[in-house]
């Protein structure tokens, strides 16, 4: 415990040293990011507004993990899901078409992952080479579709046509100017009956089981290589969720760059939240928060990248303090 | 006189329990002292301390005179000090040479060349030789012990401890073993030798310390005692031999009985594994089980029991039939055959049988997950779960702090206890039992046996792999001997015939399988 604290006041000290080395007052950069991203109603709808992908993805490279898989293809099942749930959404312009867009967003996830899945199952591929394989495939076509046929011509830019608001998820309360969605529900539901699902499911056994102890799970009538398939294809389908969400909550089209890697910041958390699901909640706030408040600590000097650093020491400070843990279990 | 190693009145606490109580040792230089006691006794919480994985709370520790504090392996291998656990800390992907050398190359340009005539140097001191440029995952348990021993020689250890080195051995692998170790004290070598088995205390080692519950029970030069003295120490006042002599009439009771007339449970004609190479290590079997026996399996290690018990429980694709009961199982999933009553014991507990990160309790229910006292509608039922897992960790007087702690935080004889219990009280039909005895006491293994007599009054089948032919000729009521993947039945349980049998008298020759490292 007092090492774990040492390492966060550690962590602290390295975060603060590196402000002061860019010339920036940790102080007051410290308090932009509060303000920013909590101090007002409209910064914690934004804090918020970023969180819900954020989580939504976790859940999705969460899942994957406790199978024992990396699914670094998140950024891609993201990008497969939101363009499909986009062109349902046009396609049926009604609250049932919202809907049959956020499950053709999970099918489409899910898909996009089969093959990464089924290659690590059945031909012991690496899943971390076949997904971010798959993540250059899923970039490349969707730049293109909505560069070509499905682009909205009276845009400037790459991007389809925008949706009818009654294909959109509704706002559960909305502010002057901004509101929080209701994809927020979505997301901790999602979390809840993941945790659930886990911990009272014999499915949910039987998927930690193959994580935990690959070589042991056939002993016990549980066979390895498809519950990797349906973990892989569950991850990729929670993935398409969160950019069918992104697009029916948030943005309203698909564009180019639409994803600001959410699949990686997933990983980040899901790595980051350890064995328990519930924990995913507080990491995604976390890291919403980071990101809402990014943009206001530019104004004060302090670049992008630099939150970004932020996120990886967090991530670095979590798995030395999870690996010393490990190591002193005997 | 100065002892190689002297360690006096150590005491070490986990938590709540105390591992060693002011327990005090004293080794000759140039000899095998024996450290003996039950699981949980404090062996292993004794060497690992010699060997710096643990800090006593008090204490002190002499080397070779001079008072010495010892606070990671790094710094016992400095004083010459090494061990060989009872998990090989060998990297299957690299050569035998590499795994012997890793961490110890002796600079950043290691000479290859000059590190394999030293490897071959010290090969032969131990009487051995290894293919050394064969990957080391290829390596047979016996072999893989030599490796380690040779790591151990690589980085002059002087004094080296082996953790129940013979567990996993055959009768004769062991007698090469001690052999080798001959050699080495011989050499001036010092050997510490963590054992449950007493013929081996008696026939190789000069001194004997015995703990019991953490205390130090008897300290006995060899010559000066006896099985029984021993016995008594370990295991303090408990009629040994009047349980013995119980468990000995039961078996016996079922010989009167003359042969078995119980109908036949499992029927397995032709029985194979499926894959290139599979052939080699287990020939196409036939066997049929009755109700109400257990039944050995002998064999030296690696002669198909593994594989056959896997084809069994259906987890090794197989070819060949099996007739459960008169009904046709041979396309049954491993699932299906649990849910019939088959339970495993398996081989390789880490790798196998347990997942060690889990609670005590997730552990309990593994292979069970599915049965109907669990779940209802792929629901988990936590009430009757948690109370199993108590049972099960009960059932052979496992020590552990709580169901929900790690299983990791059992000892290993602990962790047997929960994996034997998980298969033999969960109403077993057939109980595929891989050395049920790895890692136990002489109690719990009289405890593990006289219920698998019980089942078998019941009207159970267990079948038992053991490498310890006295166990087998104590408590099954007939056997089987593997050889080269295939399988006979013995006519008799003396042990010149089972010991004929595993080299090979009495099976048709087979084109030999490729080993390394003979």
């Amino acid at each position: 415990m007092i090492a774990r604290i040492g390492w966060i006041i550690g962590a602290v000290l390295l975060i603060v040293g590196l402000l002061l080395a860019g010339g920036v007052d940790p102080a007051a950069a410290a308090t932009k990011l509060v303000q920013s991203s909590l101090g007002t109603p409209r910064a914690i709808a934004g804090t918020l507004e970023q969180t819900t992908p954020l989580l939504i993805a976790a859940v999705g490279v969460f899942i994957a993990l406790r199978a024992g898989l990396f699914n670094i293809g998140i950024e891609g099942q993201f990008l497969v899901g939101a363009l499909a749930a986009t062109q349902l959404a046009l396609a049926f312009p009604t609250g049932a078409g919202a809907v049959a867009a956020l499950l053709g967003g999970g099918i489409a996830g899910a898909a996009w992952a089969w093959p990464a899945g089924a290659i690590r199952a059945y031909r012991n591929g690496h899943e971390v080479i076949s997904t971010i394989m798959l993540n250059s495939v899923a970039l490349a076509l969707t730049d293109y579709l909505v560069a070509g046929p499905l682009r909205d011509p009276a845009k400037g830019t790459a991007a389809t046509f925008d949706l009818d608001p009654a294909a959109r998820l509704p706002q559960l309360w909305a502010g002057p100017g901004y509101g929080i969605s209701a994809s927020l529900i979505l997301a901790v539901v999602l979390v809840i009956a993941t945790h659930l699902w886990r911990i009272r499911r014999v499915a949910g056994y039987e998927l930690d089981l193959v994580g935990a102890n690959p070589t042991a799970a056939p002993q016990m009538g549980v066979r390895v290589a498809p519950v990797q398939v349906v973990a892989m294809m569950a991850s990729g389908a929670i993935g398409g969720l969160a950019g069918a969400v992104q697009v029916l909550a948030f943005e309203g089209r698909f564009y180019q760059g639409i994803s600001p890697g959410y699949g990686f910041d997933a990983l980040g958390i899901a790595l980051l939240a350890g064995p328990s699901t519930l924990v995913l909640i507080p990491v995604s706030l976390l890291f919403g928060a980071l990101a809402k408040g990014s943009v206001a600590l530019q104004l004060i000097g302090v670049t992008k990248g630099f939150v970004t650093v932020i996120a990886g020491i967090f991530i670095l400070i979590a798995a030395i303090v999870r690996v010393r843990r490990e190591a002193t279990h005997d | 006189m100065s002892y190689a190693v002297e360690m006096r009145r150590i005491t070490k606490r986990f938590g709540p329990v105390t591992a060693l109580d002011d327990v005090s040792l004293a080794v000759i230089p140039g000899t095998i002292h024996a450290i003996v006691g039950e699981n949980g006794a404090g062996k292993s919480t004794l060497v690992k301390a010699l060997y710096g994985a643990h800090r006593p709370d008090s204490g002190e520790i002499v080397i070779r005179g001079h008072a010495v504090t010892i606070a990671n392996s790094a710094q016992a291998l400095a004083l010459n000090i090494g061990m060989v656990s009872q998990h090989y800390g060998i990297i299957g992907e690299l050569s035998v040479l590499d795994n012997l050398t890793l961490g110890a190359e002796g600079g950043p340009f290691p000479d290859r060349h000059a590190a394999r005539r030293r490897a071959e140097s010290l090969a032969a001191r131990l009487g051995t030789t290894l293919d050394w440029d064969a990957p080391a995952h290829r390596l047979s348990a016996a072999a893989a012990q030599r490796l380690e021993i040779l790591k151990l020689l690589w980085r002059d250890a002087k004094i080296m401890i082996l953790d129940e080195p013979t567990a996993m051995l055959s009768p004769a692998d062991s007698d090469r073993l001690f052999e080798s170790l001959r050699t080495l004290v011989a050499e001036g070598t010092t050997i510490l030798l963590v054992t449950h088995r007493l013929p081996e205390v008696m026939a190789h080692c000069q001194r004997v310390t015995v703990l019991r519950q953490g205390r130090l029970t008897g300290d006995f030069p060899v010559s000066e005692t006896d099985p029984d003295q021993l016995t008594e120490a370990i295991i303090g006042r408990r009629p040994i031999d009047a349980a013995a002599r119980a468990v000995g009439e039961t078996v016996q009771t079922v010989f009167d009985h003359g042969p078995n007339s119980a109908p036949i449970r499992l029927r397995v004609t032709d029985l194979a594994l499926r894959g290139t190479g599979a052939r080699a290590k287990l020939a196409p079997t036939n066997l049929s089980l009755p109700a109400g026996e257990v039944i050995g399996i002998a064999g030296v290690d690696g002669s198909g029991q593994a594989e056959l018990f896997q084809a069994l429980l259906g987890v090794a694709p197989h070819t060949g039939r099996l007739e459960w009961n008169g009904a046709d199982i041979s396309a049954t999933s491993t699932r299906e055959r649990l849910a019939l009553g088959f339970r495993i014991i398996a081989e390789d507990r880490l790798a196998q049988a347990v997942v060690p990160d889990w609670s005590v309790l997730e552990n309990a229910v593994l292979g069970l997950h599915r049965h109907p006292a669990y779940q209802r509608q792929g629901w988990i039922r936590p009430a009757p779960k948690r109370d199993w897992a108590r049972r099960v960790a009960d059932q052979y007087q496992a020590r552990y702090a709580s169901v929900d702690a790690p299983m990791s935080s059992l000892s290993g004889g602990n962790q047997q206890r929960v994996v034997v219990a998980r298969a033999t009280e969960s109403d077993p039909q057939l109980i595929l039992a891989f050395q049920p005895s790895r890692g136990l006491d002489l109690g719990a293994i009289q405890a593990v046996y006289t219920r698998f007599l019980e089942l078998a009054a019941a009207g159970s089948t267990v079948l038992v792999v053991s490498f310890d032919l006295e166990e087998l000729q104590r408590y099954c009521h007939r056997a089987f001997v593997m050889y080269d993947g295939q399988l006979a039945e013995a006519p008799d349980l003396r042990s010149e015939t089972l010991g004929a049998m595993m080299l090979g008298q009495g099976f048709a020759p087979r084109a030999a399988s490729p080993e390394v490292a003979a």
